[in-house]
């Protein structure tokens, strides 16, 4: 029967999913980036969960510090808001 | 709005029946499946203690570095062309360096308050002092040279968000220190892979240099600084305000 770290697994990624998808709709680009960085914490969980520590480490600190870090100084270099549609 | 709605119910409805017909149904056969050849091999050999061995406990790092060292070789070779490509994109004479640090001189001088300083210099030495257990004992526990220096990186990171990068600039974090280190970093890579060919005639990447357990701390160490000061030059160098670029390249044209 199902086991419950295949439960939580399963909760856990699909929180993410939900926040891959609000980033991807929002057009507030700094919003976005905080979404994306909630995105891969709730993804780093379920690489702890599949028992894969060394990705984890990777992982949380390029995720949510290094990416977060690049893409504010690019969105730093343009504009803030998405324009468009 | 409503259709973004369901958009994103329809897609996450999806998904949970894709989960629960992979793990629960097992549709696609995965689950309870025979150890593969592949995998049974590592398992009985990835703690390997005789011959050519890395001699490390941990079973991601005893098959990176038994089985897989040119992987992560040639993963140093693509960081460094990276980091070699933003810094000729965007690189600068003496002179402009110079005419840079006097406008970022003239620059108000922005810095968070209080609380916030005093609570990131506590975290950025929790952040080092972690991330240095992650890198310096990578070869025994999961973790290593990359993890542990992206962390470093994020620490200083928190410094130019909290501070500014002009009084870390002033406190000795230069564009010039920051490749040096790295320089150093990548020497002792370079030194720990080619020892083994001016040492006792062996082949690139034998890796039986310190005895036993420690064989691969120098390694640990080498990445740690490499990445660390890796990815610092290159937000040092992205971090320069674009006005300040734009004032440098127009002297340029006018020259």
């Amino acid at each position: 029967m199902i086991e419950l770290h295949l439960l939580i697994l399963v909760i856990v990624v699909s929180f993410g999913f939900v926040f891959s998808y609000l980033a991807m709709k929002e057009h507030d680009l700094l919003k976005a980036l905080a979404l994306s960085s909630v995105q891969s914490t709730f993804f780093a969980l379920g690489f702890y969960i599949l028992a894969a520590p060394d990705i984890v480490l990777a992982y949380l600190a390029i995720a949510v510090g290094a990416y977060t870090a690049l893409v504010i100084l690019a969105i730093s270099k343009t504009e803030r808001y998405e324009v468009g549609e | 709005m409503k259709r973004d709605i369901l958009v994103a119910v329809s897609l996450l409805v999806a998904f949970l029946f894709i989960a629960y017909a992979v793990t629960v149904k097992n549709v696609l056969g995965l689950g309870g499946a025979e150890l593969r050849p592949l995998g049974e091999f590592y398992l009985s050999n990835a703690f390997a203690h005789e011959g050519l061995t890395s001699h490390s406990p941990e079973v991601v790092t005893a098959i990176v570095w038994n089985y897989r060292g040119f992987d992560t070789l040639f993963e140093t070779f693509v960081f460094f062309l990276a980091i070699m490509g933003a810094l000729s994109v965007l690189r600068l004479t003496d002179e402009q360096e110079k005419l840079v640090r006097e406008l970022e001189a003239t620059m108000p001088h922005r810095q968070m308050d209080l609380i916030v300083r005093a609570t990131t210099k506590l975290v950025v030495i929790m952040i080092i002092a972690i991330s240095a257990s992650i890198a310096l004992h990578g070869h025994l526990t999961p973790g290593g040279g990359f993890q542990g220096g992206s962390a470093m990186a994020v620490a200083a990171l928190l410094l130019f968000a909290a501070f500014s990068k002009f009084t870390l600039e002033r406190k000795g974090l230069t564009l010039k220190h920051t490749i040096s280190a790295y320089a150093v970093g990548l020497a002792l890579i370079l030194a720990t892979v080619l020892a083994p060919v001016f040492l006792y005639n062996g082949k690139v990447l034998e890796i039986n240099l310190l005895p036993g357990e420690m064989g691969l701390f120098n390694l640990d160490v080498g990445e740690y600084l490499a990445v660390a000061f890796g990815f610092l030059t290159v937000f040092l160098v992205l971090g320069i305000p674009e006005w300040v670029f734009k004032v440098v390249l127009r002297g340029e044209l006018n020259d």
